[in-house]
């Protein structure tokens, strides 16, 4: 027992270490909660961008676009619906959701309620739940899918058939071919789907299926269901400004498929920290080991009574 | 679990202890547009190292094979050699595997499961499919950084020798093994690995090991790597620590 107590400490330890590390290292410094600068959510973002003049990427070897870089995330992750009040003062933000042009994902009545029924479950202590422990958000299990890994933020690349995603948290990393092959059999389900890539004109197309639907859209319950076909956008808008669009296509679950609209921005775009000009390792991405020091959580968890979170069919193909 | 391991099994008979015996061939690698060996694919190892880096007759689950440490022995200190068998006899459960920890290095890279190489200026990438296991290798001429750090993957500096690829990695935990049969180390393991194409589809994997905490002196693991060929092949997932947590969630 007692080596297991100091097991724990030491990887409790060492993931505080290197995540601070890792932030120094990316020249951010520690945000206190609900001060955070947030990004424009859809509406302003898609309104701006109608402003932007046209701009002509930079091209690699090849004449693609060249969207290689740091980008920084996509959004707090907290509700892509986002009526997050940080208190009784603060007016709820923006939708993340472009269209349907209401901010609300368009869920059919059946799904609407089961996304109630999870929010209604999370024991946070927020007006209007049951009291029931339903489930936790699977992230608190360091578990990411499509589009949530770029709230971060991730570093892109280009190589002959390739574009590669990499991310500090969790160390996830996402290789999305461009040859046009074949998708494996619907049968075979994964946490991160499988995503293949093509070029539309000067925009990054990325279309991913064969999710296991196990992960949910954010952190308050949104879920799609193991049917799903995501279709992500990249288009570089300006030098230092990634435009990325995510259409959700799910027909058993939503009325209509369904958009959302962020904004990212070059990571060390915004000046201050002096980059590595002052930090040799400022551009270097360190070790964010996750489930190596989540014991407690999970076990926690557990504990208070939360269950497990299982795929949402759709009523007609249960 | 178990039609993996009898693929594996199958497959690890057909290139009987090629480890140690490659010499780097005069093979001229690709070119990256930054002008280094262009070692960019997917890749995975075909032996039996993942449950014994050592000789090891064959048991329930366990496929037989010739290990990949040159001369076979591991020169533990005695005390060393005591946890050692100690670790073997007890690996169900100690065995950090088990619980869906970050591997560490070299032992992801003899894992059943592949990882692809994408090489960039100012670093290799290795994108390993167990656990999504992302390493940089960095290679802007920054040193380690200072110490004392706990990395489970270690810190990984790179330089080109010729055509090898050789990374310098340190700043390890001590919770880490190297095989599944407890073979083990301290916070103090240095590895110096050496990856050198032989031919297209080819590259020899050299391993140095040192530790003076659990090892009298450094020793060496050999391998080949080899490039998968087939028209689509890709690094997919293995989420491993998804699939305990839901499956212990589930037993309860």
């Amino acid at each position: 027992m007692k080596s297991d107590r100091t097991l724990v400490v030491a990887v409790a330890v060492a993931a505080v270490v290197s995540l601070s590390a890792a932030m120094a290292a990316s020249g951010q410094g520690f945000v206190a909660p609900g001060t955070t600068k947030k990004g424009p959510g859809a509406r302003t973002w898609v309104a701006e961008r109608a402003k932007l003049p046209p701009y002509s990427p930079p091209r690699m070897a090849d004449g693609k676009p060249n969207l290689e870089g740091r980008w920084g995330g996509s959004s707090s992750g907290d509700d892509i619906e986002e009526t997050e009040q940080v208190d009784a003062t603060t007016p709820p933000w923006e939708s993340y959701v472009s269209n349907p042009a209401d901010g609300r994902i368009p869920y059919q009545p059946w799904a609407l309620a089961e996304r109630n029924r999870h929010r209604a479950g999370l024991a946070r202590g927020v007006t209007g739940e049951s009291g029931e422990r339903l489930y936790t958000d699977p992230q608190t299990y360091c578990l990411k899918s499509v589009p949530r890994y770029a709230q971060r933020g991730f570093e892109l690349i280009q190589t002959p058939g390739y574009v590669t995603q990499m991310l500090v948290w969790g160390h996830y990393h996402r290789r999305i071919p461009l040859d046009n092959r074949s998708r494996p059999g619907a049968e075979a389900k994964f946490w991160m789907g499988v995503p293949r890539g093509r070029w539309d004109g000067d925009t990054l197309v990325v279309e991913s299926t064969n999710f296991n639907g196990k992960m949910w859209l954010d952190s308050v319950g949104n879920f799609v269901s193991p049917n799903v076909r995501i279709t992500e956008r990249f288009r570089l808008v300006e030098a230092s400004t990634l435009d990325y669009e995510v259409t959700i296509d799910d027909p058993g679950v939503f009325t209509q498929p369904w958009t959302l609209s962020y904004r990212l921005r070059r990571q060390g775009a915004g000046g201050g920290g002096g980059g590595a000009a002052r930090d040799p390792y400022a551009n270097e991405g360190w070790e964010h080991a996750c489930h190596e020091g989540n014991t407690h959580h999970v076990e926690g968890t557990q504990r208070l009574g939360f269950k497990w979170f299982t795929p949402v069919l759709p009523p007609a193909t249960r | 679990m178990k039609p993996r391991f009898l693929l594996i099994a199958a497959l690890a008979c057909l290139p009987a202890a090629l480890a140690g015996q490659a010499p780097p061939a005069a093979y001229t690698p690709p070119r990256t547009p930054d002008g280094h060996p262009d070692l960019q694919g997917v890749w995975q190892v075909l032996n039996t190292a993942a449950w014994n880096i050592q000789d090891h007759n064959a048991e329930l689950d366990v496929p037989a094979g010739r290990g990949v440490v040159v001369g076979n022995a591991i020169p533990y200190r005695p005390e060393a050699l005591e946890k050692k068998k100690q670790n073997y006899a007890d690996r169900a459960t100690l065995d950090p595997e088990r619980k869906c920890w970050l591997p560490g290095v070299p032992r992801i890279t003899y894992m059943p499961y592949p990882f692809q190489i994408v090489q960039q200026a100012d670093k290799v990438n290795i994108l390993y499919e167990y656990n999504h296991t992302l390493r940089h290798i960095y290679m802007n001429g920054n040193p380690h950084p200072e110490g004392p750090i706990d990395w489970w993957m270690g810190d990984s500096r790179g330089t080109w020798d010729g055509n090898t690829l050789v990374v310098d990695v340190v700043h390890f935990t001590d919770q880490t093994w190297l095989d599944r049969a407890g073979n083990f180390h301290s916070e103090q393991l240095h590895v110096v690995e050496r990856y050198t194409p032989t031919d297209r589809d080819h590259m020899l994997y050299e391993v140095t090991i040192e530790d003076p905490k659990v090892f009298t002196r450094p020793w060496k693991m050999s391998m080949p790597l080899y490039r998968r060929v087939e028209s689509e092949a890709e690094v997919l997932e293995y989420e491993c620590y998804a699939y305990l947590i839901e499956e212990n969630w589930n037993k309860r």
